[in-house]
Parts: C-alpha cells; sequence; structure tokens
C-alpha cells in the first residue's frame, strides 16, 4: 500500500492506493472520498480485539465510539482521509515497541495496529492539558496521526520540555512527568508556561506547533451568548 | 543563534536554535517546547508601570521571559492564533506593534509601551501599543498571512488588519467613504495612516472570524 500525505500543514489530507485485500482502519468520519472497489465496514474494534468496551474506552479518550474499516475488493483503490479541524497529518511507521497517541490525534492505521485505552494517572491527565485517556498503539503498520496545528518531531536523548497542551505522541519508551518550566513555580507561572511536561529517555515526542484552545480563548469572549 | 520561521504562513512558529550565552526574549506563554539546557526567567514587560498599564488598558501579558542558553539546544515559539510570523532587523530604528502581535526578539531590542492616542482606540486598534527600539532582530505574529506596504502619503486600513508600522507614521480614525457607506458597506471606521514609512497588515481579522462564527450560532 502507497500512502501520500497532502496539503500539510494547514489543511492536511492523506491519500491511499490499495491493492486487493489490503485494509485501513479509520475513525469514523474521516472518509473524504474513495473509488468503488473498497467496501467499509463499521465496528467498535480493531483487529486485535475488543468489543463495546473497547469502543467506549475510546470514545473516554476522546476518539469516536465506531472504526470504519476500508477493504480493497480491487487492486488500484484509492481512498482520502482527513481529519475534522485545520491542522496537519504526520505519518508513523510502527516497527517495536508502542506509540502513545493524545485523545483525539489517532486518524487511521493498517490492519496490524492495536489500539488500546491507556491511563495515564488522574494528575498527569488532567494536568498535562490532554485527556485523562490516551491511546496506545502497538504491533507492526503504518500509523496516521492529525493535529490541529502543524507537527514537528523531536528525537529526545536525555531530557525535553514539552509545554502542556502540545504533545501529539510519543514513543513509550520515553517517561513524562509534570515540572515547572523555570527554576521555581512562581517564575514558571508567571512567565505563562505554568505546568509542563518533562520527557526522560530515549525515543521520539511529536509536538503541535498550537494549540486549539488559545484561539479559543482569544475568540471567547467576542462570541454572542445563548439567549434564553 | 539560528532562528528559522517554519510552517508559514497558515501554522507559523520559530525554531530557535541557542549556542552557550545565547539569549532571546519572547511573549509570555510563547514557550511550545525546549531543550532542559535553556532556563526560562519571567521579567516585567516594559518596566514595572508599563506592565500594569498594558494588562489593565490593553489586556495583554504582564511578563516577557528571558531565555539563556546554558549548553547547545533549541526552543520552539509560537502564538495563540493560526498565521503567519514577520521577522525585522532593527538598526537604531523603532517599530510600533500593535496588541499581542509581539512574539519575541533579541535582548539588545528594548521593548517599551506608548501611548497610542484616543483614535486608535476608537478605530478598535488599542489605547497602548508596544514600541521596540534599538539593534537586533524582532519577530511578530499575526492571523491570516502578513504583508507589508510602504506608504508615502495617505494609506486606509480596515480596523482590525493592522499588525505593525513605523513611527514616522500617524494614525487617524475616519469613515470609510460617505455615511450610507460607512454603515453597510461592511468596512465601518477604518484608520487613516498618513506620513511616510512601512505598515505591516494581516490578511483575515479575528473580529471578522467572530462575526462570521456568530452569525452560525444557535440558528
Amino acid at each position: 500500500m502507497k500512502h501520500e500525505v497532502l496539503c500539510r500543514p494547514a489543511a492536511s489530507i492523506v491519500r491511499f492506493w490499495m491493492e486487493t485485500g489490503e485494509q485501513i482502519t479509520c475513525e469514523a468520519g474521516s472518509m473524504i472520498a474513495m473509488s468503488q472497489g473498497l467496501t467499509v465496514e463499521t465496528t467498535t474494534r480493531t483487529r486485535g480485539g475488543g468489543g463495546v468496551f473497547s469502543g467506549l474506552r475510546r470514545m473516554l479518550a476522546g476518539e469516536s465510539f465506531f472504526l470504519n474499516h476500508f477493504t480493497a475488493q480491487q487492486s488500484g483503490q484509492s481512498l482520502l482521509l482527513g481529519p475534522a479541524l485545520l491542522g496537519d497529518v504526520l505519518h508513523h511507521p510502527l516497527i517495536a515497541g508502542g506509540l502513545i497517541v493524545q485523545a483525539g490525534s489517532w486518524l487511521a492505521s493498517t490492519r496490524d495496529v492495536q489500539l488500546d485505552t491507556s491511563w495515564q494517572g488522574f494528575a498527569k491527565g488532567l494536568l498535562s492539558g490532554e485527556s485523562l485517556f490516551w491511546i496506545k498503539c502497538t504491533g507492526i503498520g503504518d500509523l496516521y496521526l492529525s493535529s490541529y496545528g502543524a507537527i514537528y518531531s523531536v528525537d529526545v536523548d536525555g531530557e525535553y520540555v514539552v509545554d502542556t497542551g502540545h504533545i501529539v505522541a510519543f514513543d513509550e519508551t520515553l517517561q513524562f512527568e509534570l515540572s515547572k518550566a523555570s527554576s521555581t513555580w512562581l517564575q514558571s507561572f508567571l512567565g505563562g508556561e505554568g505546568i509542563v511536561c518533562r520527557f526522560r529517555g530515549k525515543g521520539t515526542v511529536y509536538c503541535q506547533s498550537h494549540q486549539f484552545s488559545s484561539l479559543g480563548y482569544m475568540l471567547g469572549p467576542m462570541l454572542r451568548p445563548r439567549r434564553g | 543563534m539560528d532562528v528559522q520561521i517554519r510552517n508559514r504562513p497558515s501554522f507559523a512558529h520559530l525554531m530557535v536554535r541557542m549556542n552557550p550565552g545565547d539569549r532571546m526574549v519572547a511573549e509570555a506563554g510563547a514557550m511550545a517546547s525546549m531543550d532542559p539546557s535553556v532556563s526560562m526567567h519571567a521579567r516585567w514587560n516594559g518596566g514595572f508601570f508599563g506592565a500594569i498599564a498594558r494588562r489593565v488598558v490593553g489586556g495583554e501579558s504582564l511578563f516577557v521571559n528571558d531565555f539563556i542558553a546554558t549548553a547547545p539546544g533549541h526552543i520552539v515559539l509560537t502564538q495563540p492564533v493560526p498565521g503567519d510570523i514577520a521577522c525585522v532587523d532593527l538598526q537604531g530604528q523603532s517599530l510600533f506593534l500593535q496588541p499581542g502581535a509581539f512574539l519575541a526578539c533579541e535582548p539588545t531590542v528594548r521593548l517599551s509601551v506608548s501611548w497610542a492616542g484616543f483614535a486608535s482606540w476608537i478605530g478598535a486598534e488599542g489605547l497602548f501599543r508596544l514600541k521596540v527600539q534599538g539593534v537586533g532582530r524582532v519577530w511578530f505574529g499575526a492571523y491570516g498571512a502578513i504583508f507589508s506596504r510602504e506608504v508615502d502619503g495617505h494609506y486606509v486600513v480596515d480596523s482590525g488588519h493592522l499588525v505593525a508600522y513605523d513611527p514616522t507614521l500617524s494614525l487617524h480614525v475616519g469613515a470609510s467613504g460617505g455615511i450610507f457607506s460607512t454603515l453597510m458597506g461592511g468596512e465601518g471606521l477604518v484608520s487613516r495612516m498618513r506620513g511616510r514609512g512601512r505598515i505591516y497588515l494581516q490578511s483575515r481579522s479575528l473580529t471578522g472570524l467572530a462575526a462570521w462564527t456568530n452569525s452560525h450560532l444557535y440558528a
């Protein structure tokens, strides 16, 4: 299966060329267009297993309850997928070890990638500016992530600091803890950073350049309130 | 220090690669990620009184951050709105930045707050503006793409589209045309720039986005 990510970073989509029997699993509602020789199956689970409960858990992690599986019945089929928001799409080849993905950033994956919900703990979930549940992707295959803003990757060897709300995904080999951005907590809050995420270990972390909530905070006061 | 503006114009952000001893000043909250070899310190934005004035009247942040590299490393700086970032290399001259436009500057650039006047306020451009002055690079951002024009004489800018301008230009508020076109033409009040100098404009305005969103709410 060949793929191409087009129109980066503001209006990104991913295009697949699929041969007979090849399959893409994606978030419900992300299909933009497809050729005729593809069948769609809607379930709550990936090939790795799971049922209704894995669907519910995935909802807690900010993803859709249902997943769509697109399977090519003939060769030379094409499929176009895109996220709802403006932003980037990134391809991550999953070879060994898992990738922890922020809620809402998983877009699609190939057949042999399993999705599971990962609990990061109350403090990390609430204070990191992300969700309580994260998606853990394991197996061998291709993974497609999406995010508001541009996505950039950083190879961490030792330590790296990411502001809350800017994490897209990170290798399972990395540990992270909540920390301050400056030498003191006061300095960190005065400087507008507050709590940051400090990654330790060796692996890749994917960050998003912008945050939708920042635009929301600016736009919110300019919107008219609901009447009645 | 090597600074790159990446992903222009829709999701522009700064990749700042620093060597030991390099310093960078950035707007509070602008840091998206950084190496731990760079340390961050908050300080008053444009002095104590200037910071208070900007906060109370202009609704801007009280603090800016000083980033100092102790070993080679990078920081990524970003802005809250999707859009472009421009860089101006100051050679002793100064530049006025509209509220919220400032992103970062080299430590040799001085930040101060100056009174913009009631004309600016009536034109929805704010009572205060940030003045950047000195020798060094300054980066500012906008919602939408940034483009610049050389003004000689008169130039009219719709309110909410002005990002930065040379101090050689004066800002006056005015109607876009006659009474009918001012009220019905969707332009309302406009800023009239007079003098000789460069202005920087943004291709979109947040008030435009807010107006469009409002018209689609609770329908």
